[in-house]
C-alpha cells in the first residue's frame, strides 16, 4: 500500500540528535568460542585470530578480534522469559528482529512511525584498534539523521543513520560504525 | 587471489606504497557460491534472529523477498576483512564505506574488488583510497564503496598501532 503523506512527522524528527547512554556492547567480554564463531562465518582464517603462538610475533604481540566481532550483533540480555517464544507468542508473524524483547538496541529510543519493514542500507567504518580476548566492549550510539524518500512505486521511506562509538574498557577507541537502514 | 588459507595469510609479504599505482586494481577475492548453511551460521554468530535470513516461507511470500538474504552485516564484516588481508602484516585498513544496492542470495559467488584512485603520503604514511565493491557471478555490484588503506613506505616508519590517523 503506498501513502502521499510525509513518513518524516515531527515525532520522527523529534529523535534526531537522540543520544545512548553509554552502554556494554553487544558480547560483553571478547571470548575465544565466540571469536571462533564469528570468524568461522566470516570465512576469514587468518590466524592473528586463533593462533596465539604466531599471533605473538606480530605487530599485535597476542590475538585479536576482526573490529566489529565482539560489539556487533544482537545479543540478548539474561531474562526471566526465553524472548524468542515471547516474541512469537505475542506476535505469530513477528519478522524476529524489531520485537525481540530484550535485544540490545544500543540504547536509542525507538523510531515513532508505521513504517515496520527494516532493511541494511549501508555503512561507514573507521577502524583504530583491534579488540583482544578478555575486552569488555562499550558503546554509545547517536541518530545522526533520518531523512525521508520516495520510491519508484510512490511508497514513502525513511533512511536511519545511527553513529556508533566503540571502546574497550579502558577507553581505547576501537572503532566507529556509521550504519543506515531503510524503513519503508 | 581466490578464497585465502591461514598460511597464506601467515606468510602474506607486505605490501608497500611504492608498489602501488593509480589505476591499478588489486587483487580480489572470491567467496562462495553461498548457501543457506553460510547465511544461517552468520545469524547465529550474531544473534539476528531477522526471518528474512533463515526462513525461506517468511522472506518470499511475507516479505516479497526472491529467495532469503544473505546479511548486510555480515558483507559489514567481510569489506574490511578483504581489506585487511591487503594490507597485512604491518599496513592499516582505516576506513570502508559501502551501500547495499543490490540483494544477495543463495547460489551467488562474491567476488571483493578494489581499484586505487589515489595515493598521497602524510605524516610518513602511505595513504591509498580505494573504490571498492563486491560483484556477483552475473557482474552485478552488490556493494559499492570506497576505502582507505595505509602502508608503510619502503625503508619508511611503521604504521601506528593502535592507529593514529594524521592531523590533518
Amino acid at each position: 500500500m503506498t501513502t502521499t503523506a510525509t513518513k518524516l512527522t515531527p515525532e520522527v524528527k523529534a529523535v534526531i540528535g537522540a543520544t545512548s547512554e553509554f552502554t556494554e556492547a553487544g558480547w560483553g567480554v571478547v571470548n575465544k568460542e565466540s571469536l571462533r564463531r564469528f570468524t568461522q562465518a566470516i570465512m576469514d582464517p587468518d590466524p592473528r585470530y586463533w593462533d596465539a603462538d604466531f599471533a605473538k610475533t606480530t605487530r599485535y604481540g597476542e590475538v585479536i578480534a576482526p573490529h566489529l566481532a565482539g560489539s556487533g550483533g544482537g545479543r540478548a540480555a539474561w531474562q526471566d522469559v526465553d524472548p524468542v517464544s515471547l516474541t512469537f507468542r505475542e506476535n505469530p508473524v513477528a519478522d524476529g528482529l524489531r520485537e525481540a524483547p530484550g535485544r540490545r538496541r544500543g540504547g536509542l529510543p525507538s523510531i515513532p512511525t508505521d513504517l515496520v519493514r527494516v532493511l541494511n542500507a549501508g555503512n561507514e567504518i573507521e577502524m583504530y584498534k583491534h579488540p583482544v580476548i578478555g575486552d569488555r566492549l562499550y558503546s554509545q550510539s547517536k541518530y545522526a539523521s533520518i531523512i525521508e524518500r520516495v520510491g519508484r512505486d510512490g511508497a514513502h521511506m525513511l533512511i536511519i543513520t545511527t553513529e556508533t562509538y566503540h571502546w574497550n574498557q579502558r577507553g581505547e577507541l576501537c572503532y566507529i560504525n556509521r550504519g543506515s537502514s531503510f524503513q519503508r | 587471489m581466490t578464497t585465502r588459507t591461514a598460511d597464506e595469510l601467515r606468510n602474506k609479504t607486505q605490501m608497500y606504497y611504492e608498489d602501488v599505482s593509480e589505476g591499478q586494481m588489486l587483487p580480489t577475492y572470491v567467496l562462495g557460491p553461498m548457501t543457506p548453511t553460510h547465511v544461517f551460521r552468520w545469524s547465529a554468530a550474531i544473534e539476528n534472529w531477522h526471518r528474512i535470513h533463515y526462513d525461506q516461507d517468511f522472506a518470499i511470500y511475507h516479505e516479497g523477498l526472491p529467495n532469503i538474504l544473505v546479511n548486510g552485516s555480515w558483507k559489514q564484516s567481510i569489506m574490511p576483512g578483504y581489506l585487511k588481508d591487503l594490507c597485512l602484516p604491518d599496513g592499516w585498513m582505516w576506513k570502508v564505506s559501502f551501500q547495499h544496492r543490490a540483494m544477495i542470495v543463495p547460489g551467488d559467488t562474491l567476488t571483493c574488488w578494489a581499484k586505487v584512485t589515489s595515493k598521497y603520503v602524510k605524516e610518513g604514511m602511505g595513504f591509498i583510497e580505494l573504490e571498492t565493491g563486491m560483484k556477483t557471478q552475473d557482474d552485478i555490484e552488490t556493494c559499492p564503496g570506497t576505502g582507505t588503506i595505509v602502508l608503510p613506505l619502503k625503508g619508511g616508519r611503521a604504521i601506528p598501532y593502535p592507529f593514529v590517523p594524521p592531523k590533518s
